[in-house]
């Protein structure tokens, strides 16, 4: 095992754990604010990357297609996803714990249908512009050259998300009601708003995922079931609620499986889900999660 | 074997902050077996927290509880309660949704060590125990009532029969006769009495209730932001100066 | 309390003479009713009787169906046999997983559960030389005496499901069912009077898994295989919707939640491949409106039925009595 191949098996980690982490970053979110475990999160990026070649077909012919299909993607899952929490969501925030995950899972199964219905069983294939379709060598180790923008546009995204918390009034606000929800309430700060603020905020980034997504193999049914149990594990690994745990919780959980594909490529998602339960059994609220959220 | 004057519960150096704040700071404290004891002092002088070192609920940070002669620092909790200590809650803390029936049988069964039974239908067992005891804490007409729905009063004397289910050797009540009319705080507080009479029961008290304090505790210690600053029996008590400080404006 | 053993032995005759007055197509539906009731009344010993939500029941319910599956194909055991050894590995393998999960409590107890299912999954679909990987196990026929037509399986699981449904009943009604109501209300004080309760949490974890094991092996013989699949979250999923349709907070509720979800379940991909669609805003409807699920709805309407509060339950949020 050279040091290129490691390099690569490096690389392949690290998109897949950019992808990864643009799905649980909105997840992260919305448990963080909400108290919300989102079972829908995956459907709508899968939905996303369906909006994505959608609008991608529509605007063929325009060399920035292919690029304009992908924020646009986010956009119309964020309206789903608003329309989602303003119909649905909204109705369960002081249920049961049993209740919220029946129903964002019930969600879920509904839009996989929509999707099924609206864009048909057949596998959708997104055309890339001629830039992008030769491997670029980095260190004489080939990468897809579209990895190279997923991997800027994670940072892009984390980057953002995180001079969004830390320097505007809303972000603050936001990790306030991630640490109390009844002191930002208490301040008269109206949490409905800032529910649905978050949870949009949250399926944009899903949405804007799928789209990325999008370009990489193709698009089919299903794909949501793998990615949202994957989404989960970075989350839980993370810590619920914490940028950082996530873009942490995503490249563990990228390159991990990255490299046990190489040796014992049966074991990789065993490996995964071990990490996780002994992330929950020994600290439930991730490597940057705050305790008091139990 | 324990004869009536030995120490059941000794107490020494019980210390336990919650972050940089300390509640209790070197306490000691000593009970001889059949006391009936009272600990007061303002709120948050550090009572409950007390209580919950001696239960197990909290662990300590320093200091030991020895319980006849054994030392139970930090046992777990149901543990403690197998050892002969029985705990009523400040704040009460029954099964709401099942009946005052069922909550007193519950801590019946758990007591007799029959909860492990998969086999035998649980509404025959425990039928009399289950009856004297809520005869005895004043709870019979009461219960088929889903315990969620009691008076508060009610809710307390259910606290202290399920403290009793356990047999216990000594009785930790925080607040027993809070919420209750002046009619029930002396029907609890006679049962109370009469069981330290009868079987030998150490009883160990926190209240607000002066008239309490002074009808029934033998021995009263005051707990002043984490520390014992005073101890004696209540007439000593209500003369000792660093006490009469602490309580300035309020009535001793 | 007469009256539900009025309603369940109705229920029983009912269901010994459905198989002579309906095509046989609605025979094997009745029989997976069963076959999964008796998965959803395990569900319930954990989630209504204990009061803590498992993501992860599949798990055994698989575990259980591949010891039967494998038993059979590869060692030609007699089913009647594989059936307390369905039990047994389920019972093991819950007494491993489930010694970690009880540590936890809501949300973090339902993830765990979910993340050791998911474990479970992977293991049986990437151990591709001993369970066949996903491509299953085929071949599990039911035994001689049976026959060959439905009948005969329906019957036997009925029998068996009958007497796995009368365990789980006494089980539920006997001193150590009340101990689960008492840590499902308040954990905190069960403690306090003596109990253990992560260990009495894992015993009713381990008994849970057993009768889901159970269950599972009927399945094998049942579908003829079986997948990987059946140990998915999806398929620990079922369980939670048949519960909450039929009424969480009473012991018929799974069995008669999986009636229903099972019969729509048949009557709509009969026209229809969206079931997941259809079901999905089924039961959105039914945890919004009918918190009570269905046998909820009932006691409403009729509450002779099924009264007598021994305190299965919990109040609905107006207060009122309950199980």
């Amino acid at each position: 095992m050279d040091i290129t191949s490691l390099f690569t098996q490096f690389l392949s980690g690290l998109t897949y754990g950019t992808i990864l982490f643009l799905v649980a970053a909105g997840l992260s979110l919305i448990f963080g604010v909400m108290n919300i475990l989102n079972f829908a999160h995956a459907a709508l990026w899968l939905m996303g990357a369906y909006f994505s070649y959608t609008f991608w077909s529509w605007m063929q012919g325009y060399s920035f297609a292919f690029w304009l299909s992908i924020p646009l993607a986010g956009l119309a899952a964020a309206v789903v996803g608003w329309v989602m929490e303003v119909v649905l969501i909204k109705r369960i925030y002081k249920r049961e714990l049993y209740e919220q995950l029946l129903i964002t899972y019930c969600i879920a199964l509904i839009i996989s249908d929509t999707i099924k219905l609206t864009w048909g069983v057949t596998n959708k294939l997104i055309v890339r512009p001629e830039m992008i379709r030769k491997p670029v060598f980095i260190f004489g180790a080939p990468l897809d050259s579209y990895f190279i923008f997923v991997i800027l546009a994670g940072a892009a995204v984390a980057i953002g998300l995180w001079w969004f918390l830390k320097y505007t009034r809303y972000g603050h606000i936001v990790k306030a009601a991630v640490y109390s929800r009844e002191m930002v309430a208490a301040l008269g700060i109206p949490i409905p708003r800032i529910d649905t603020w978050v949870f949009t905020l949250g399926i944009f980034l899903a949405g804007f995922a799928g789209g990325i997504q999008a370009p990489i193999g193709s698009i089919t049914l299903g794909m949501d079931t793998a990615i949202i149990i994957q989404a989960f594990c970075v989350v839980v690994i993370g810590g619920f609620g914490s940028l950082l745990g996530t873009l942490v919780g995503s490249l563990i959980v990228g390159e991990v499986m990255s490299f046990t594909i190489l040796f014992w490529p049966e074991g990789a998602m065993v490996l995964i889900f071990v990490i996780t339960a002994a992330i929950l059994i020994v600290r439930p609220w991730g490597l940057f999660g705050t305790p008091m959220r139990t | 074997m324990n004869d009536t004057n030995a120490t059941i519960l000794e107490i020494t150096g019980l210390s336990k902050s919650f972050g940089k704040y300390a509640v209790l700071t070197d306490v000691n404290y000593n009970l001889r077996k059949g006391e009936i004891a009272a600990i007061i002092g303002p709120n948050g002088a550090g009572k409950t927290t007390f209580f919950n070192l001696i239960t197990g609920y909290h662990k300590v940070d320093s200091g030991t509880v020895r319980f006849q002669g054994r030392k139970i620092t930090n046992w777990p909790r149901h543990r403690i309660a197998r050892a002969g200590i029985s705990r009523a809650f400040q704040v009460s803390n029954i099964y709401p949704r099942l009946t005052t029936y069922e909550n007193v049988r519950q801590a019946i069964l758990a007591q007799e060590k029959r909860t492990l039974d998969i086999f035998t239908p649980a509404n025959g067992l425990a039928r009399e125990s289950t009856l004297e005891l809520l005869e005895l804490t004043g709870l019979l007409t009461n219960r088929d009532t889903v315990a969620g729905i009691l008076s508060q009063g009610d809710k307390k004397k259910l606290e202290l029969a399920l403290a009793l289910a356990g047999k216990p050797e000594m009785l930790l009540l925080d607040e027993p006769t809070a919420g209750m009319s002046s009619e029930e705080t002396h029907e609890t507080m006679e049962l109370v009495k009469r069981l330290n009479a009868q079987i030998g029961l150490t009883i160990l008290f926190t209240e607000h209730d002066i008239s309490v304090i002074f009808g029934y505790a033998r021995k009263l210690s005051v707990l002043y932001q984490g520390l014992l600053i005073a101890e004696g029996t209540p007439e000593e008590v209500r003369k000792n100066e660093e006490a009469q400080k602490c309580y300035l404006g309020e009535e001793v | 309390m007469k009256n539900k053993i009025i309603f369940s032995v109705i229920l029983f005759l009912f269901a010994v003479v459905l198989p002579y007055i309906v095509p046989v197509f609605w025979v094997h539906v009745l029989t997976e009713i069963l076959i999964m009731g008796l998965f959803a009344a395990s569900f319930n010993m954990i989630f209504g009787y204990m009061g803590q939500l498992t993501f992860g029941h599949a798990a055994y319910y698989g575990v259980g169906a591949y010891t039967t599956g494998l038993l059979m194909v590869k060692a030609n055991v007699p089913l009647l046999v594989c059936l307390p050894l369905s039990m047994l590995s389920a019972g093991l393998c819950a007494a491993l997983l489930g010694y970690f999960c009880v540590k936890l409590r809501g949300i973090y107890f339902a993830i765990l559960t979910m993340a050791f299912g998911q474990l479970v999954y992977y293991i049986i679909f990437q151990w591709y030389s001993f369970t066949g990987g996903d491509n299953g196990l085929q071949g599990i026929v039911p035994p001689e005496f049976l026959g060959k037509t439905a009948n005969p399986y329906y019957f036997f699981t009925l029998i068996v499901v009958t007497i796995g449904m009368i365990a789980l009943w006494i089980i539920s009604e006997s001193p150590f069912g009340y101990t689960m109501r008492a840590i499902r209300d308040n954990a905190e004080r069960t403690e306090f009077i003596g109990i253990n309760v992560q260990r009495y949490m894992l015993l009713n974890f381990i008994i849970a898994a057993m009768f889901a094991g159970l269950a599972g092996a009927l399945w094998g013989p049942f579908n003829r295989s079986v997948a990987p699949d059946l140990t998915n979250w999806q398929h620990s999923g079922m369980p939670v919707f048949m519960t909450v349709m039929g009424g969480p907070f009473n012991f018929l509720g799974p069995l008669v939640g999986s009636a229903i979800y099972t019969f729509l379940m048949a009557m709509v991909t009969s026209f229809t491949e969206y079931w997941p669609l259809v079901s999905g805003v089924i039961i959105i409807f039914v945890v919004l409106l009918m918190p009570g699920g269905f046998l909820g709805l009932l006691e409403d309407k009729f509450p002779f039925l099924l009264r007598k509060g021994n305190g299965a339950g919990k109040t609905d949020g107006q207060g009122r009595q309950e199980r």
